[in-house]
Order: structure tokens, then sequence, then C-alpha cells
């Protein structure tokens, strides 16, 4: 892998495949923000997880375009530009939080109903040459911070490892959480020894995610059933007039009724994580940026289970669904050959998702603890990457600037932590990477620092 | 006696903050957004603090679509003052969401306020 990372660092032209890549990246980013806007704009699907809920006053007419907007634009504006610029600059590789929260917002602002693909069309447009300009003329920096960059890929893979076990230590206590670790590490040593071409962290992921669902599960069951036992419980069972129940069958019928697109929509995100220019998870885009689009796809495959339960309950409570639907489409895309079978994938994988919407609340509503478990998942997966990201960042540092990059670098996330996290966490890292590679450029043109030479 | 729910990504750290201040009147009970908001429609719980990346999606989620937008509000990752909760809460807002990497300095805040209520 050790020759691929300075091409793959030149943007949409590295990816290799059947079409123009180029042209095709860009008609794709541009074309799916239209798309992703005007499904903003009739309100049946945005990405922010957060603005979702609100969706359904606006649906009723309860609230203006414009509050609704604001609420957007206050839940999406620092990860746009904490998150989503930051990684997306540091990797060369387009993320979801840059692509579609500003087509979020802009599709809720728009006044008119054209105008919404036309604005999210024009943002897709400042996406593609706006960063593929920066990153090109990064690269051109004496001090090349974009390449020392890629010194994020090792920690991200390792530590990502382990999410699964903290997640079962903070909802099922120590011992099985240690439990869990122990078999996580053995796999990862027994992967490396035995199977040394497979990523070391595939078979621990997904035996730790099997034991959290697994304990999840069983605890529900078990609660179930004594529930079942004393008939008089404290607990009040829930109503067949539940208002819950009616409120998520509304919403499943309302998303039913727009599957084609959907069916469309599913299809342009699968074929944008096809084309190898977008990484769909905070660590994934570095990965993409690596060339590992298998290692990518398993990260993205079982972080979707944090986020599976979240999304179908605010989609069912709100009538709009998920711009990327579970996130299956990210690793599926990832994998696949040709951005034909991308097309066709991810319009069947989100014709299911939307088909099964209902069923799945159902299920969900009975599963405390499984819902529980994608929250502690995703508690542990920002746990992860949070450590990861700036064990990363610091190593990059020392890649571009030695001493004085780590002084750099370290103290830009130590300042903005103190200054009351002005960028995300989990982006404050790669940030400082970007600022403090800036700054070194600076101090080279000052004839104040001489590059190290690798 | 306010009886407070706590649900989303951080809600054992936020009942853990709640219960460390050793708030009078207080009792702060861990939940989660479907079960909370079923015990707040039935009166059964006063507020509910959700926590999530965020600040509304986990945290405010079916709340939101069950409760009305009326008695929901997010902070997102600002951190709100005093006054702000005290005029938040006269509108009649019971259910607060915010960010995960900013429970730190609005946990306290809140339930200060919450508590101040009680009394």
């Amino acid at each position: 892998m050790g020759s691929l990372p300075a091409a793959a660092h030149q943007g949409p032209a590295a990816a290799a495949g059947a079409l123009d890549f180029p042209v095709a990246g860009q008609l794709t980013v541009i074309g799916l923000c239209a798309l992703t806007a005007y499904l903003a704009h009739l309100a049946l699907a945005v990405f922010n997880d957060g603005v979702r809920p609100f969706m359904l006053d606006f649906l009723h007419g309860r609230t203006t375009r414009t509050a609704t907007g604001a609420v957007s634009f206050g839940l999406s504006a620092g990860f746009i530009f904490g998150l989503g610029a930051p990684m997306a600059l540091s990797s060369g590789v387009l993320n979801p939080w840059l692509v579609f929260l500003p087509t979020d917002l802009l599709g809720i602002l728009a006044p008119r109903k054209w105008l919404a693909p036309v604005l999210g069309a024009a943002w897709g447009a400042v996406v593609v040459f706006g960063l593929k300009g920066a990153n090109e003329m990064a690269h051109e920096l004496p001090v090349d911070f974009l390449t020392a960059m890629q010194q994020m890929a090792t920690p991200i893979l390792f530590l990502f490892t382990l999410f699964p076990a903290l997640a079962i230590s903070k909802q099922f206590g120590r011992l099985p959480g240690a439990v869990a670790g122990v078999v996580e590490l053995a796999l990862v040593i027994l992967t490396m020894k035995l199977w040394p071409k497979v990523f070391a962290g595939a078979p621990a992921m997904a035996a730790g995610v099997l034991l959290l669902i697994g304990f999840a599960v069983a605890k529900d069951l078990r609660q179930r059933r004594t529930q079942r036992a004393g008939t008089a419980e404290e607990r009040p069972a829930v109503p067949d007039d539940d208002p819950m129940v009616s409120l998520f069958s509304a919403s499943a019928a309302r998303l039913r009724r727009h599957l084609p697109l959907f069916m469309a929509l599913g299809a342009g995100v699968c074929l944008l994580a096809q084309l190898h220019i977008f990484g769909g998870g905070e660590a994934t885009s570095f990965l993409i940026a690596k060339g590992r689009s298998a290692e990518a796809a398993q990260v993205d495959f079982y972080r979707a289970f944090g986020f599976l339960p979240l999304i179908a309950t605010t989609a069912l409570a709100s009538g709009a669904y998920g711009i990327a639907g579970f996130t299956f489409v990210y690793p599926i895309g990832y994998l696949l050959p040709s951005p034909w079978w991308a097309l066709v994938c991810g319009a069947l994988v989100f014709a299911v998702e939307v088909l099964a919407l209902s069923g799945i609340g159902r299920v969900l509503g009975g599963l405390p603890s499984v819902r529980d478990s994608s929250e502690q998942l995703r508690g542990a997966i920002g746990a992860t990457l949070q450590l990861a990201l700036l064990f990363g960042s610091l190593l990059a540092a020392q890649a571009m600037g030695g001493g004085l990059g780590i002084l750099l670098v370290g103290g830009l996330y130590l300042l903005n932590e103190a200054m009351g996290r002005v960028v995300v966490r989990t982006a404050a890292g790669p940030a400082a990477v970007v600022v403090g590679g800036v700054l070194l450029n600076v101090l080279y043109w000052l004839d104040l620092f001489t590059p190290l030479t690798s | 006696m306010t009886k407070i729910l706590t649900g989303g990504v951080g809600k054992s750290e936020v009942a853990g903050q709640v219960t460390g201040l050793g708030l009078p009147g207080v009792e702060i009970v861990v939940s989660n957004d479907m079960d909370a908001a079923v015990a707040l429609r039935a009166g059964r719980a006063d507020y509910f603090l959700g926590t999530c990346h965020t600040g509304a999606g986990a945290s405010l989620g079916v709340l939101v679509g069950l409760l009305g937008a009326a008695v929901c509000h997010t902070f997102g990752r600002s951190v709100p003052s005093t006054e702000q909760i005290e005029a938040l809460l006269d509108e009649g807002k019971r259910v607060f969401g915010y960010a995960l990497d900013q429970m730190d300095a609005v946990t306290p805040v809140l339930a200060h306020a919450l508590a101040a209520r009680t009394a």
C-alpha cells in the first residue's frame, strides 16, 4: 500500500475505474447535491439527525421555512466548518458533513421548489472545484501537510477496532466489557498471525458488535419475560392507541409514497461512495484517501449499527428520512466494482430500507436495550475517534514539523479546548494540523523553519 | 420534587453530573427518548435532558414529534446563560437537548435553573 498515497491524494483523478472520473465525479457530486437539496425542500429527507425531528412541524405548516432554516443552520454550522471542511481539506476526500449539511440548509431555505436543486447544484460545484483547488495548492507547498495527514490512518484503524468493547463496558459493566476487550484483542493478534492480508480489526469488530447486540437482545427478552410473568407490573404496557404508533405509521406511509425519489437518492449516494472520492464516517476519509476501501467499508458498516435506531426513530417521528438512509450504501458503494452496480444496488438498498422502516420501528420500540446499545456504540465511536484523531494529528505534526509541529498542533488543540471548543472536538486535531501546516509554511517563507527531509 | 429524565448518548454522564451537584428536591433518572416521551406526556416526569453529537438528533428525537416543538429546545453546541434558560422555562420548555462536547458546561447551569424552579 506504500506506493499509493501520493497518487491517491490528487483528489478525484486518482480513483481508477470505467468512467472518466474527474468529470464523472464532479457531475455526480453536483447532480446529487441538486437532488438532496430538492428532497430537503420537500421535507422528505435531511442529513442532520438533529434537524430531522423539527421537520414534522415544518411539514404540518406549524413553522416557517426561515425558522426551520435557522434550526438547520444552528445545528449544522459547527459540523460544516468544524468537521466537514477540515476533514475534506486534510484528506482530499469529500464527506457527508461538507456535502449534505449545506444542501439540507439550502433546500429548506429555498423559497421556490425549482430554486432548491439550483442552489444545491451550485453548492456541489463550489465543493468539487474549491476542494480540488485547495488540495492541489496545498500539495505544492514546501511543507506538504496533506501527505503528513496520512499518519492518521493507523491510529484510526487500530483504535476503532475496540469501540464495541467500550460500548459493552458502559452498558453492561466491567466484567462483560473486560471479556469483550480480551476477546477482541485475541482476535486482532490471531488475525495478524494467521491471515496477515486481512485487516486485523475486522474479525474483532464483528465479534464485538455481535456480542453487544447479543447482550442487548438477551436483556430485552429477559425483561419482557419477567414483565409477562408479573402481570401487574408498575411499568405500564403500551396501549394500542399509542400516539407513538399512529405518528410512526403516518410517517412510514408518507415515505413509502415517495419511494422512486428515495431510490434515486440511494443510487446517487452509493455512486458517490463507489467513485472513491467520498468517505461516509469520521474515520473513513483518511482510509479512502489511502486507497484502503475494504477497511473503510468495514469501519462504516459497523458504524451504521450505532446510527440505525436513531435514524429509524427520528425518520418515523418526523416523516423525513436520512439523506444517506441507514448509511449501509456507503460500505456497499466502496466495495462495488463498477459505478453501474452502485446505481442499481443503491436504489435497491434504499427501497428495502424505506419499505422496512415501519417494521424496524415496531421492533425497536420493544427493544429498549438495543436502542441503548446503539447510543453506547455512538458514544464509544466518538471516544475512540477522539483519541485516534488526536494521536494521529500529533503523528502528522511530527512528520511535517518535528517538535515545532507538535507544539503548534498540540497547542492549537489545547487552545480550542480552553476557548470552549469553537471547533467540534473530533475535528479539532485535523483542523489543528491544517492550521499548523499553514503556519509552518509561513515560517518557511520567513526563513524561520527548514522543512524536514523525509 | 422535580423529576428529571436523561436520554441520548451521554445520559448516564449527565445523570452523574446532576447527582454530583447534590441539588435538593431534584430526582434524576436515566431514561431514553421513547420512555421519556411517554412519561412526560403522562405527567410522570417534569423535564428531559438529552445529549448527542448535534445536540438535537438523539437528544430530542422522538420527543419533538410526540410532545411538539413548543416544549422542546436545543442549545446545539452553544452554552446558555442562566437568563436564557429562565426565559425558555417561562415559555414552557421542558425538553432540552445539547451537544456531548459541551456537556460539562451546560449540565450544571441547566440543573441549577431547574432546581431553582422547584423551591
